[in-house]
């Protein structure tokens, strides 16, 4: 496809990172038949910032979210994270890699509708999401030799912090069938801090939450941000929690950019306010 | 004997409900004791038989169970798996005149490794084409086993005599023993596993696909690790079959047998150790041992078969998580029903 704004290829990745960006999302596209889902899209995460992406119905929002954590392989572009390694950090391009390794580079997300394992306690539901930590073999396990019991019970001290930090411990040993939405909603974002992230993904974190729920999680998202030191990027439709909770918004229309800047001036665009309310009759 | 276990029971009470080992040791325990009701004339030699093989099949059943109830992916293999590890294992005592120890590990780890194979190629699909694959593997084998006659002994079968163990000559009631053991140590290292993280790991696979890739779970490594697991305990069974019964016949291994452990699973529970035993009496023992007495209806032909069916159709139905899961919700009831009453107070 001719581009006319980036004569070079897309591989010379010169232009990856800035200073203080968590996530940069580079001229992002890919289409479902002849649909083009998310076009051309751009935008960057700062470190610590609690980033939204807002758009209409059908926006593209959670496709960007999918290709970004490559449950999409995009058509075109790139997703630049910034990784620790050895004490270092360094720039990955995420796409590509398997869907499967993204969590271990410090990336991790939760699903518009939960994704719990219902036969499983929320202790256990949580303790997932310290998979890749785990190193105990097969037979390591099957036996309960001291390094399975040794991290066994680390990760269960550390998802147990989770739960209390979330509020909801008293519940841990529960099935997670059965439990109320609002409860499995935490479960998720439990089990995404097993996983030390350094940058948290939340699809749709107010959905189904009642008022006084989601007023919880505008402080629970911060709280998350602060004591875990991470960034956090969310998708949401409920407004008011979009702009009490976010540092920056980025809006998008039709898979494309619209606009990206402070709630405020996000408010007060012309271009996102006819996206969500049509444009004005002349 | 009996005494000595009574007064341990009563003094660790508190532990006995924390340490998961202790039931599954009780449980082996109890059923070790059924030959000595045999030796006293209490219960006809062939009662013993029939539990016995019922053990054995418990342990394939055991690994169909973490293949389906935890991964949720089906094998239609399981007798084509077992068959292999009962005439690896005659080979190797028999023919090569090695010990007990070398042909069981040969007859665990060939067909395992053949397993992880299959698993490799076939595990990209799942449901139904799973099965159908794993039931073609299941039926070469079986073909295989008529037909290698200098290995197999094609349609005359193989036979073997009861297992040497360090020096010792097993008898009957030995390598009944030996079953109990082997069983009571498969459900341990079983009730490990899927109580660790690479069990979670399964579950997460069954539950939310998207979930456990997004927490790091490699869905194909996983998906081989349940397959080879299921194939491992399919071709242990074989072995214990084969030093049991003391013979392996090609006619033995059909596509009846491999069902015969899907229903076993499903009547008795999935995801559950003790519902897997459970539903592997209810399968094998029923039929055999109380429905064959019965005047009259105990004459149909085929009546197991008409038995399993029924009983696969009511579970289905009325109890989707088998007889453990009817167990479960009865102490689910009670449970709820103390606290309620906690909470009025």
């Amino acid at each position: 496809m001719v581009n006319p704004h980036l004569p070079l290829a897309p591989e010379t990745t010169t232009r990856t990172l800035s200073e203080g960006e968590a996530l940069r999302v580079e001229r992002l596209s890919i289409s479902f038949g002849g649909l083009r889902a998310v076009d051309d899209l751009s935008f960057a995460v700062r470190k610590k910032e609690i980033f939204g992406l807002i758009g209409p119905n059908g926006a593209g929002k959670t496709t960007v979210f999918n290709c970004i954590t490559q449950f999409y392989r995009p058509d075109e572009g790139s997703v630049f994270f910034s990784v620790w390694k050895n004490g270092t950090e360094e720039v990955v391009n995420l796409v590509g890699k398997p869907v499967h390794s993204i969590i271990g580079l410090g990336l991790v997300r939760t699903f518009q509708n939960v994704e719990v394992i219902q036969e499983l306690s929320l202790l256990e539901n949580v303790l997932i999401g310290a998979h890749i930590d785990f190193k105990a073999t097969i037979l390591e396990q099957a036996f309960k030799l001291p390094r399975a019991r040794r991290e066994e019970r680390s990760f269960q001290k550390k998802a147990e912090e989770a739960l209390t930090f979330l509020g909801i411990a008293d519940r841990k040993n529960l099935p997670a069938g059965g439990q109320p939405y609002g409860v499995l909603k935490k479960v998720e974002l439990a089990r995404t801090l097993m996983a030390n992230p350094r940058l948290i993904i939340l699809d749709e974190p107010a959905a189904g939450l009642n008022d006084n729920e989601t007023q919880d999680l505008v402080s629970i998202i911060r709280q998350i941000r602060d004591a875990y030191d991470c960034t956090i990027l969310l998708v949401e439709h409920d407004m008011r929690l979009v702009m009490g909770v976010c540092d920056r918004i980025c809006a998008i229309s039709f898979g494309k950019f619209l606009a990206c800047d402070v709630p405020e001036e996000i408010k007060r665009n012309k271009l996102v306010q006819e996206a969500y309310l049509g444009e004005e009759e002349a | 004997m009996n005494e000595r276990n009574d007064s341990s029971l009563a003094n660790a009470k508190p532990a006995l409900w924390k340490n998961p080992y202790l039931g599954f040791i009780l449980f082996g325990l109890l059923i070790s004791t059924l030959p000595l009701f045999a030796g006293w004339g209490l219960m006809k030699n062939s009662t013993l038989n029939y539990i016995g093989s019922v053990l054995v099949y418990t342990v394939a059943a055991l690994g169909l169970n973490l293949l389906l109830g935890y991964a949720g992916l089906i094998s239609l293999g399981t007798a084509g798996f077992m068959g292999l590890g009962s005439y690896i294992a005659a080979y190797v005592t028999k023919d090569m005149g090695m010990s007990f120890w070398a042909a069981a590990a040969a007859a665990v780890l060939i067909p395992t490794l053949i397993g992880l194979l299959i698993g490799l190629v076939s595990l990209r699909i799942e449901g139904i084409y799973l099965a159908i694959a794993t039931l073609c593997v299941s039926e070469i084998l079986l073909k295989s086993f008529e037909q290698a006659d200098s290995i197999t002994g094609g349609m005359q079968g193989k036979s073997v005599s009861y297992p040497v163990i360090f020096g010792h000559t097993f008898n009957r009631s030995t390598t009944y023993l030996l079953l109990v053991v082997v069983l009571t140590l498969v459900m341990i290292l079983t009730h490990n596993f899927v109580n660790g993280h690479k069990g979670r790991a399964l579950h997460a696979m069954r539950g939310s696909e998207v979930a456990a890739q997004a927490m790091g779970v490699n869905l194909l490594q996983y998906r081989l690790i349940a397959f080879s697991l299921a194939t491992a305990y399919s071709a242990l069974s074989g072995v214990l079959y084969v030093f049991f019964v003391k013979f392996s016949y090609p006619s033995v291994w059909n596509l009846t047998l491999s069902l015969l452990v899907l229903a076993a699973v499903v009547i008795g529970g999935l995801r559950s150790i003790y519902g897997t035993v459970v539903g592997a009496f209810v399968v094998w023992a029923v039929p055999d041992l109380i429905l064959k007495n019965i005047p009259v209806l105990g004459r149909i032909n085929g009546l197991p078969y008409i038995f399993n069916g029924i009983l696969i159709i009511l579970v289905v139905m009325f109890a989707p998580q088998g007889i453990s899961g009817l167990w479960q919700a009865k102490f689910a009831r009670k449970k709820k029903e103390r606290e309620n009453g906690k909470e009025a107070e």
